[in-house]
């Protein structure tokens, strides 16, 4: 066949129009790259077919379906069904818009190479091309699929779900519809009604103190403790290693239940212990008075946390060149001294990206916290938004979404707590090799 | 002369003041690192059953296997354990075949939309994954996953790829070209190539991986309890926590099934831990 297309790059205008029109066309009617433009055709051909599909998909996300009470409820439209449905068909449209672009970028590429090699590709050609394309194709596809179905659809739902009023007792599918209801739901828990703000101001605030908290005892402790590990002249030294390090080891559903039952107020063994001996009189509500609760939990963090950072230090302490060490006492130094103003400043500066991470680990540590007290005691608010005095903002949407079905506000506090997350985000971002390196 | 001996003998005396202090610190330290241990320990094998009847002194009530013996004749403890070590292992070993040919593709290949995907995996990263439960709740119900096994190993699989991919891609870029591409004259294709060099080569960041997502759904709570209803597809946390819940108090129960689980994984841990920090100073330090 007689190929129309003039060899100099004067037609990439024509191959690129063609690939533009229908996906692949380029590839078939000029390139003569037979598979890829098959491809190309075929996801197009697909695509269409699904169109009317797609259409109501769409409709349904905008309107959530309308209440149908007399109908049974398993014939009944589910606002959440269409929900993540409208979501997974807004995704599907993004693909096939990046394969578009593709398509068409790939198009104006072969027509380049052809304009190279003077002549169209064959078919052998067009299989190889197509084979060495195929390993990322099939590396990335798994991968790709579960992020998308699994992480980025359910995350791009329940921020959706912060402006719908999906929360029972009314409006929970399938025997109610959901609506959309803008930004009433931030206004609510943010100035509306007295209780739900005071209960998210309260929260939040001691999220923020409970990680500030929590971080900074662990990461102390478990510094001194490396330090002292490190400089004393016991032959003990890795024996007593072992012992810090336990804690770290054990499952936190383990250890966060046992110390709620040794804290317990009534039969808890340690008051049972400190009665024993006279300590005490009668017994103390470790968990039951909202202040002391938040101590003893930042407490029991500590045991469960230090020994990570210890861990840390240590690795960080051996890295350090031995020849300042030794420049320094050829000066004259004294061993606190060297301490002060070599080994805790080196630390400090190589652990310090890891104390951010461990902050925004803490803001969403739940194990911590719902396995030691399960977010008791009660305090003012916790009836009408079941958060507990030492209930951080996470453990607050597991409540919210478990018990109280609201998760109209789980959602509205995970946003806030992105927003909140996301400067840290970038922080830890700048640190990673890639970014330094200008690989991105 | 005289005057560096007494230098000396006071510089000893020193010491010895510092290394008792330090010992008596490291003591103190440990018996409040270890009591909580202790009375688990005592109580998997004391007699009674609620927080309430062990005794304060520890083993003072003597010995019982009875704990053990329940666990696994009147609960599911044996069946839990099972369902635990399939997801943990499964998840185990998809994250590290899922995650590294993503990696390697990543590392090796240039294509459209590659700097996109990178930027939205440390994007994803910072959520936390349940953070969409509701969804995932709702999408497993659509593809018959709800009360399954596998399909909370998925839920953990997807969890686990954008944070991994990354760090996965990262070892690999370090990995010299001069290997693959050696290989490639010789004749090897990609997938030869990454599963005869590639894999071996990377094999300290892919054992990292292995660990930590084997360890991971050993402690995971909420993800199980949402996905996995019946009794018998339980896993080890729902089980644990079950013992010990507001309305049943079997705390000895809970002590001797905890035991079981802890100590083998603390020695895993123990064993692991050389290598996991070296992993994680490593990442801090990278320059």
């Amino acid at each position: 066949m007689h190929n129309p297309l003039p060899l100099d790059g004067t037609g990439e205008k024509k191959v690129v129009r063609t690939a533009v029109l229908f996906m692949g066309l380029a590839h078939l009617l000029w390139l003569r790259d037979t598979v890829k433009g098959l491809l190309f055709a075929a996801v197009e051909i697909f695509y269409i077919f699904m169109i009317p599909s797609i259409g109501k998909k769409l409709i349904d996300l905008v309107t959530l379906g309308s209440p149908q009470p007399e109908l049974p409820i398993k014939m009944r439209d589910n606002s959440i069904f269409m929900l993540i449905d409208g979501i997974l068909t807004i995704v599907a449209l993004i693909v096939f818009f990046s394969l578009y672009v593709i398509s068409v970028r790939s198009a104006r590429q072969g027509y380049r190479e052809y304009c190279r090699k003077k002549r169209p590709m064959n078919m052998g050609e067009s299989f190889s091309n197509i084979l060495s394309k195929a390993f990322p194709v099939i590396g990335l596809t798994p991968s790709f699929l579960l992020i998308l179905v699994l992480v980025v659809v359910p995350l791009i739902f329940s921020a959706s779900v912060a402006f719908t009023n999906y929360s029972a007792p009314d409006n929970i599918p399938p025997n109610n519809t959901v609506d959309w209801v803008g930004l009433a739901n931030f206004k609510t828990l943010l100035g509306g009604e007295a209780s739900w703000t005071s209960g998210f101001v309260r929260v939040a605030t001691w999220t923020v103190i409970w990680a500030f908290f929590a971080t900074l005892t662990c990461y102390f402790g478990g510094l001194f403790v490396a330090i002292l590990l490190r400089e004393s002249k016991i032959r003990l030294v890795p024996f007593f290693r072992l012992i810090f390090i336990l804690p770290y080891a054990v499952p936190s559903v383990v250890s966060m239940l046992v110390w709620r039952n040794l804290l317990n107020g009534t039969f808890g063994t340690i008051n049972r212990t400190l009665m024993a001996l006279h300590i005490i009189d009668t017994p103390i509500p470790w968990l039951g008075d909202p202040l002391l609760a938040k101590i003893v939990v930042i407490l029991i963090n500590l045991w469960a946390g230090f020994g990570y950072f210890m861990l840390l230090a240590t690795g960080a302490m051996t890295a350090v060149s031995q020849d300042i060490f030794e420049a320094a006492r050829i000066d004259g130094a004294s061993r606190f001294q060297v301490l002060r103003h070599i080994t805790l400043p080196l630390v400090l500066y190589q652990t310090m990206p890891l104390i951010i991470m461990s902050f925004t680990y803490n803001i969403n540590n739940f194990g911590a916290i719902f396995f030691l007290t399960g977010g008791s005691p009660t305090v003012a608010d916790s009836t009408i938004t079941s958060a507990g005095g030492t209930d951080i903002l996470v453990t607050w949407i597991y409540k919210l979404t478990i018990t109280l079905l609201k998760y109209n506000y789980a959602s509205v506090i995970a946003v806030l707590i992105f927003l909140v997350l996301a400067p840290f985000a970038i922080f830890n971002f700048r640190q990673t090799k890639a970014f330094k390196e200008g690989d991105l | 002369m005289k005057d560096t001996l007494k230098k000396r003998k006071n510089y000893r005396v020193i010491e010895e003041i510092n290394t008792t202090i330090t010992m008596i610190i490291f003591i103190i330290i440990s018996l409040f690192v270890l009591y909580p241990l202790v009375y688990v320990v005592s109580a998997a094998f004391s007699p009674g059953t609620g927080i309430a009847s062990v005794n304060i002194i520890p083993f003072g009530d003597g010995f019982t296997a009875k704990h053990f013996v329940r666990l696994f004749t009147e609960t599911l403890y044996g069946r839990w354990f099972l369902n635990t070590l399939y997801i943990a292992t499964s998840t185990s070993l998809l994250t590290v075949l899922i995650t590294s040919i993503a990696a390697y593709a990543y590392s090796r290949f240039n294509f459209s939309l590659k700097k996109p995907f990178l930027m939205s995996y440390l994007i994803l990263q910072i959520f936390p994954s349940f953070v969409g439960m509701v969804a995932i709740y709702v999408i497993l119900l659509r593809i018959n996953g709800l009360d399954t096994l596998w399909g909370l190993v998925l839920v953990y699989v997807a969890g686990n790829l954008p944070y991994n991919t990354w760090l996965v891609k990262n070892y690999m870029d370090t990995v010299s070209r001069n290997l693959d591409e050696a290989a490639q004259i010789d004749g090897a294709g990609h997938f030869r190539i990454f599963f005869s060099i590639m894999l071996p080569v990377a094999k300290p960041v892919i054992s990292f991986l292995a660990i930590t997502s084997f360890t991971a759904p050993w402690m995971d709570y909420i993800f199980p309890r949402m996905v996995l209803r019946s009794v018998e597809k339980q896993t080890l946390a729902l089980g644990l926590f079950g013992f010990v819940t507001d309305k049943k108090n079997e705390f000895t129960t809970f002590a001797a099934g905890s035991l079981i689980v802890a100590i083998p994984f603390i020695i895993f841990f123990l064993l692991s831990q050389r290598f996991m920090v070296n992993s994680f100073s490593g990442a801090a330090v990278k320059e």
